[in-house]
């Protein structure tokens, strides 16, 4: 696996166009569908999956190996996605800040319900309200179906706070899903 | 038994763990007997396994067959650039909108800071008292600032969600208050430092607050073209 990656690598930095498009159509869909549920836009997502296979064409020459050629995509996309959602928040709070003092609002309490079969729907609308952090492991776990070692690689942390991560997002969804 | 000492656990076992895969460890027993007599866990179970199952199905994504077409018209042309504007990329372009008001604002407020600096220190050097209404130069810059960038904000102001408008709106109110009030201070002592560099504060807030609007914006759909379209208008 990792020698058919270093040769897709070798073909791509050689300038073989068509070496570039199979990793874009090994990896393309698999990871639209990550940022799309990540940046919670289809039009922002095909921007930033553009930035990101542009960077990896740019940065192949710095491709030693040392993980699958797909994990270091994955890192990739998941930096862009990340360093745009930080920059949207940063906007945002900056932006709707209020410059009055006012009471916070009261939270609402969750109902005690637990639906017996999650829809798709309703959980594609509980990953939006996911906090980054835990949004980006759980879909690389629970949805892409990575191991918490990679999910390390990919985002640059241990696995233990991988797992955590997990955890703190089903319980969330899991509460969110209840009302 | 405590439920909360098997949270690590409990996850494991949600993605298909059983203690028979873990012979050696005594707590993923622990946790099954634990889990047979408990009902609070068991529905825990019941429900992260459900979150589970129904991830592992969500439906995929497709991404527009334009979008290989994109990325490769692109590689194509910054491999006829030189090094150097490879290097900076593609990640340009996004930052259209956001840069366009960005220097609308910095050119237009570092013009009028500089004047008024300047006058500060030969006001100083001539040892005499503050000349009445000396802000006057940096106030006019942050007031074109101000035009351009609500320019713009006015011309993307439909990307925005109705939510964050009331909040803008309301922002935008209590900040324009502050500049009447501050003026109306100035007004009644031409010579205060503190009233001049009050009114300084509340304009240079609100340049920050349009320029934020700008770029949450084009955040959320008014993009580039939105943003230039805006700029033509303001350089006819």
């Amino acid at each position: 696996m990792r020698t058919a990656d270093l040769e897709l690598a070798a073909r791509c930095r050689a300038g073989d166009a068509g070496a570039f498009e199979e990793l874009y159509r090994q990896h393309a869909r698999r990871l639209f569908s990550l940022v799309v549920r990540m940046i919670g836009s289809v039009d922002d997502a095909e921007d930033l999956l553009q930035e990101v296979f542009l960077q990896a064409h740019r940065k192949l020459s710095g491709f030693r190996g040392d993980s699958a050629l797909g994990t270091w995509l994955y890192r990739l996309t998941m930096n862009h996605c990340l360093d745009h959602l930080r920059a949207r928040q940063v906007r945002m709070n900056r932006a709707t800040e209020s410059l009055d003092e006012e009471g916070a609002e009261e939270p609402t309490a969750p109902a005690p319900v637990v639906p017996a079969v999650v829809s798709r729907l309703d959980l594609e609308r509980a990953i939006k309200m996911l906090p980054d952090g835990a949004r980006a492991a759980f879909l690389l776990h629970d949805v892409e179906g990575f191991e918490h070692r990679e999910i390390a690689q990919i985002l640059g942390i241990s696995e233990g706070t991988s797992k955590s991560q997990v955890h703190k997002a089903r319980m969330k969804l899991r509460m969110i899903l209840r009302r | 038994m405590n439920c909360e000492l098997h949270d690590d656990l409990l996850d494991d076992y949600v993605d298909g763990v059983r203690a028979t895969d873990h012979r050696s460890d005594e707590r993923f027993a622990a946790f099954e007997r634990h889990l047979a007599g408990c009902i609070r866990c068991q529905a825990l179970v019941a429900d992260l396994t459900s979150i589970r199952v129904a991830a592992s199905t969500l439906d995929e994504h497709i991404p527009p067959p334009r979008l290989w077409a994109t990325i490769a018209s692109s590689i194509e042309e910054q491999q006829r650039q030189p090094w150097w504007q490879r290097q900076l990329g593609g990640a340009f372009s996004a930052w259209v909108p956001t840069a366009v008001a960005a220097s609308i604002a910095l050119l237009l407020v570092a013009g009028g800071w500089n004047v008024w600096q300047q006058r500060r220190v030969e006001t100083s050097q001539q040892g005499g008292a503050p000349q009445p209404r000396e802000a006057v130069p940096a106030e006019q810059h942050y007031e074109q600032a101000i035009a351009g960038l609500q320019e713009l904000a006015n011309a993307q102001n439909a990307a925005l969600d109705p939510e964050t408008r009331t909040v803008l709106t309301k922002n935008f109110a209590v900040i324009d208050r502050a500049i009447d009030e501050s003026r109306a201070a100035l007004a009644q002592e031409p010579a205060s430092t503190l009233a001049q560099e009050s009114l300084l504060d509340a304009l240079e807030t609100k340049v920050a607050l349009l320029q934020d609007t700008v770029a949450l914006a084009s955040d959320t759909g008014g993009g580039p073209d939105e943003a230039a379209a805006a700029v033509k208008e303001l350089n006819q």
